[in-house]
């Protein structure tokens, strides 16, 4: 906290001497250009990046400064270039557009700054990826609801922020599937730009004109604990609510849980349910894997240009709630945290990365690493 | 003095000497001088010297804004406002990355850059059609445009990809004259030499006319609307222009490249000098209004500034230089001291108007006029005494009607379901609330900008200190309302204290606000809404959701706030005539801070009400509000320079966008023809409430 103090103090005194402070002769100067920050999802995987970098394994070896571009892609490719000009070895980007930085990217190539790109794509060729596969992701949730729904039924789509490749591919992959199932129809599709608190409005105005009985399944990229809820709001009992595919948030897993399960802090509906559900997540903990990737690298060892993630898949097979979160206990199989812990149902729960020893449930929450 | 300004155009004989001139344009030289400054400072804190190679990024990295930021000018300097700016940008990004071929990668540049330039005035054409000769409300208009044309750029590009020909690039992005001038410097060179021959002609001492003051202008044979239209074209073609740049710049397209530049645009216009409603300030300023803003990213990038306070940085960045930029002997900041020492001292010598014993002063006729009319002279009827207020306000309604039975014809089951109408209600409520403060602060001629993260901090300190305890809701309603209080009064202060332009304010307040909510949630909000709260919003009592009464009882009290009350009477005083306002004898500066803590406060009640809804508070929860609380607000009949306006067609408005979207959604149209028939409906909305009258 006082340090941030200090940064403000120096922020705000433009005019104060600058004095920056020594690195070690040998740590790398790497830095993350972030975009917006006023979202769950890039708070959380910022977290992770800074624990990482505090981590024991790499306090020594790196020199992180992060910084914030804001939605706007044109400060984005300016901020890359001021940190290309202020001697990065390795820059680690959320990129706002995977277009729209590629001259930057390559011109920063060519002074040889590694460029790794996290969760979203840059589509220039010198640059290095770190994403899941958001076609697969699609398809895989789409195919379960067909399979759940026994491949007929009214369905309801949610979908991301129009205009991006992430949206597309994962929208463009579940509809394919849906339409091999001829009697699978979608009745209502929304725009839900990744956010539980749109996600609600856009399904209440759907249902301004339709009953939940008229819906048999769902297909939100974010939403499903919202979902949940509201039906339960409706007056619908907990065995009847419509199999939802979605987003790997932790109250939509807690949801999912067998009912009766003992949780410590869960009250409805942030709280066991037997949901039918399946949980993907475009896991936060890429940009702390892209960092790894960014220092491998600058040690000299060799690094894929495209990483492609374990897509993190939850059943209620598969769903198990972890005591600690520890990564050890991750490792073993869980998946789910405590909302006496996780007080955020719309936290996302796709932390485990067996790459990352360093990184439990502390690193996401506040950016402690686990050593 | 805007007018005085306007006759002593260069051309006139009364142009002055140097000293006249300097003064004429200090706005600009400050402008300039926060640039350098900034500038210098930058250099010294940079590790390293600043070579040809960082000027020239520089250089290329505020093109596209200093270009928009141009075009947004003359539309300004006209009187009018534009918000598709950013809009068409990416439309034009979209086209040119869309039908550039690969395989030639010799495309000209000239014909290219033409396309992209056309396409922007056409937009300009029809924005300026709309504005210029069907006299509607620029901002509403603008609004319309911009959706239409998001909609239409996702037909052309539907997601990231295409091609731009790097012969683009290396020429816009290139050197002039190797190692001394980088081609985008040369570029602005041109436009801006381009403008310096233009306000010499007869367009530019017409704009500068119009938009000081329209009737004049029109006396002296000055064509209001063509002067209107060609700007509205003039600026579209400069956004086109910032279209190609960054298509040059970043070689392919990105159907939402432009989308985030617009507040961007109106801060660096701002900072350039450029006065809000028209015919004071000019380009030049804008243009090192923008590259003050990139400059930005790099002090915060050498100074290390962490993540979450970037906003805040930013924001007090912004504010420092518009105050340095308006602080002379005449800044309202100067203005506020003096008046406040004449106060003091008139108070110890005992002169103060307040001071006065208390008497009725009232002058005689007064009191006879208040008998008569109580003695039985006949009042007007209800239709002819509120017939301004229903033809501006009727409209939304009657569109409202017009939504609600396509609905029932294309969704069936709407007009005589209850669970629709409810819905809609409940939909409404938020907007219906953020009417009031945004409608307020705009009759009185602002803008509060404000509201997202007004509303995301309300929502998370609740949801932080309620950690789903009911009881808890009894403390922690009063301290968030207490600090939306505290927040609204220091944009109040901003404004009437500072004299510093509602749109910086508020801009810089959103920024400071969203670090706030960072820190106050280290980026992961935590606590969710209590029972009680949930009920309220989700609950059902014999089918009624219980936040419908509440509305009711708001929009009644609204209602009379504003229509009833001398509170009401002031704002709306001052939205006609400041000065007037002030000489009448109303303290303005007490009634605009009243204004925007009125604003603040419907924003926290916003974002506690949302919290409620969702069940929890999320980072950007308030990001979808704001450009629809202006939207409902203008649609509802009130004028966005002040004045203008009932509460009960703001509501109007807030049904008419909720029915609009809930029609919307249950359609399964694809996402851009929705944002296209959104554009067209409120468009539509609008045409009925032209004014009739010549303006």
């Amino acid at each position: 906290m006082t340090s941030y103090v200090k940064q403000l103090a120096l922020a705000a005194g433009l005019t104060c001497a600058f004095v920056a402070a020594a690195p070690a002769a040998e740590k790398h100067k790497v830095f993350l250009s972030m975009s917006y920050i006023g979202n769950d999802w890039q708070a959380e995987a910022a977290n992770m990046v800074k624990a990482l970098a505090a981590s024991k394994d790499y306090a020594d070896k790196v020199d992180l400064q992060v910084q914030v571009a804001g939605p706007n892609a044109q400060r984005q490719i300016q901020q890359i270039n001021a940190m290309v000009q202020a001697g990065a070895e390795a820059i680690v980007v959320y990129p706002i557009s995977p277009t729209a930085l590629n001259q930057v990217v390559k011109n920063a190539c060519s002074k040889g700054v590694k460029i790794v790109a996290y969760d979203a794509e840059i589509t220039e060729s010198c640059a290095y990826n770190v994403t899941i596969d958001q076609e697969e992701a699609g398809r895989k949730t789409a195919e379960w609801l067909a399979d759940k729904l026994g491949g007929k039924g009214d369905i309801v789509l949610i979908t991301g922020v129009p205009g991006t490749s992430v949206d597309i591919a994962r929208t463009k992959a579940a509809k394919e599937v849906f339409a091999k199932h001829p009697d699978i129809h979608v009745v209502g599709e929304a725009v839900g730009m990744w956010s539980q608190a749109v996600a609600r409005t856009e399904l209440s105005k759907l249902l301004a004109t339709r009953k939940w009985d008229d819906i048999d399944g769902l297909w939100m990229q974010v939403g499903c604990y919202t979902a949940n809820a509201m039906q339960l709001e409706a007056g619908r009992s907990e065995d009847k609510l419509v199999p939802c595919a979605g987003e790997g948030s932790n109250g939509g897993r807690i949801q999912a849980l067998a009912k009766g399960t003992e949780v410590e802090g869960a009250s409805s509906p942030y709280a066991p349910l037997g949901a039918p559900r399946i949980s993907y997540a475009s896991p936060p903990y890429s940009g702390a894997l892209a960092l790894k990737l960014a220092v491998d690298m600058l040690e000299g060892k060799d690094v894929p240009h495209h990483t492609t993630l374990p897509l993190p898949l939850v059943t209620n097979d598969t769903i198990k709630l972890c005591e600690t979160g520890s990564w050890e206990e991750m490792k073993n199989g869980c998946n789910t945290f405590k909302p006496s812990i996780v007080a955020n149902p719309g936290w996302f729960g796709s932390i485990f990365s067996d790459q990352l020893p360093q990184l439990g449930l502390n690193a996401a929450l506040v950016g402690q690493p686990e050593t | 003095m805007a007018k005085a300004e306007a006759m002593r155009r260069p051309g006139s004989p009364w142009t002055g000497g140097f000293r006249h001139k300097a003064a004429r344009s200090r706005a600009t030289l400050v402008a300039i001088a926060v640039f350098v400054l900034l500038f210098l400072v930058t250099d010294w804190i940079s590790p390293g010297p600043m070579t040809y190679f960082d000027v020239s990024f520089l250089a290329s990295g505020g093109t596209t804004l200093a270009l928009a930021a141009i075009g947004q000018t003359l539309v300004i300097l006209s009187g009018g406002f534009d918000l598709s700016a950013g809009a068409v940008i990416s439309l034009v990004n979209a086209v040119l990355a869309a039908n550039m071929s690969m395989t030639d990668m010799e495309a000209s540049v000239a014909e290219w850059t033409a396309v992209g330039i056309g396409v922007g005035m056409l937009v300009g054409a029809f924005n300026g059609f709309f504005v210029a000769f069907l006299r509607l409300q620029p901002i509403v208009v603008t609004l319309s445009t911009m959706f239409i044309v998001e909609g239409g750029t996702l037909l052309v590009l539907e997601q990231p990809g295409g091609f731009v020909a790097p012969t683009l690039g290396s020429f816009y992005m290139g050197d002039a004259v190797p190692n001394l001038l980088p081609a985008p410097i040369l570029l602005l060179g041109v436009v801006l030499l381009a403008w310096a021959w233009l306000k010499r002609t007869r367009y530019g001492l017409a704009l500068y006319a119009v938009g000081s003051d329209p009737a004049s202008a029109a006396a002296v044979g000055i064509s209001v609307p063509w002067v209107r239209f060609a700007t509205y074209v003039l600026a579209g073609g400069l956004y086109g222009l910032a279209g190609v740049f960054i298509s040059a710049q970043t070689g392919s397209g990105d159907p939402l490249v432009g989308n985030s530049l617009l507040l961007s645009v109106f801060a660096a216009v701002v900072i350039g000098g450029t006065r809000l409603g028209g015919g004071k300030g000019g380009p030049v300023g804008s243009v090192f209004g923008a590259y003050t803003l990139m400059i930005v990213v790099n002090i915060l990038l050498a100074l290390n500034v962490s993540a979450y306070f970037s906003s805040i940085a930013e924001g007090a960045v912004l504010l420092l230089a518009v105050l340095f930029a308006s602080f002379s002997k005449t800044s309202v900041l100067a203005d506020q001291i003096r008046h406040g020492l004449a106060a003091a001292r008139a108070r110890s010598a005992g002169l103060l108007v307040a001071q006065r014993p208390k008497a009725d002063r009232r002058l005689a006729f007064a009191a006879r006029r208040g008998a008569a009319s109580a003695g039985g002279v006949e009042l007007p009827g209800l239709f002819r005494r509120n017939a301004e207020t229903i033809r501006y306000a009727a409209p939304a309604y009657v569109a409202l009607c017009l939504v609600l039975i396509a609905t029932q014809f294309v969704l069936g089951n709407v007009l005589v379901n209850f669970g629709y109408w409810n819905a809609l209600f409940v939909l409404s409520t938020f907007l219906a609330i953020l009417a009031l403060g945004q409608g307020a602060v705009i009759l009185t001629g602002g803008l509060d900008l404000s509201l997202p993260w007004t509303i995301a901090l309300s929502g998370i300190l609740l949801a932080g200190m309620v950690r789903g305890s009911d009881p808890a809701l009894l403390y922690a309603l009063p301290i968030v309302l207490a600090v939306a209080a505290a927040i609204g009064l220091l944009n109040g202060i901003g404004v009437v204290m500072l004299g510093l332009s509602p749109i910086v304010v508020t801009l810089a307040m959103n920024g400071i606000l969203q670090g706030a909510a960072l820190l106050y949630s280290n980026g992961t909000p935590s606590g969710f809404a209590s029972p009680a709260l949930r009920w309220f919003m989700t609950g059902h009592v014999a089918g009624v959701t219980p936040v419908i009464p509440f509305l009711a009882a708001f929009v009644i009290g609204a209602t009379v706030l504003l229509g009833r009350t001398s509170f009401g009477r002031r704002v709306y005083a001052i939205g006609n005539s400041l000065e007037a306002a002030r000489l009448s004898g109303v303290r303005t500066g007490r009634v605009i801070i009243a204004v925007y803590v009125l604003s603040a406060l419907s924003a926290a009640l916003v974002g506690i009400l949302l919290t409620g809804f969702s069940g929890q508070a999320s980072l950007g929860m308030g990001d979808d509000y704001l450009l629809p609380s202006i939207a409902v607000v203008v649609v509802g009949g009130a004028l966005i320079t002040g004045g203008r306006g009932h509460y009960l067609g703001m509501f109007g408005g807030a049904l008419l966008l909720t029915a609009l979207q809930t029609l919307l959604a249950g359609t399964t149209l694809p996402y851009a023809f929705r944002a296209i028939l959104f554009g067209c409906v409120v468009l539509a909305a609008v045409v009925a409430l032209r004014e009739r009258r010549t303006s």
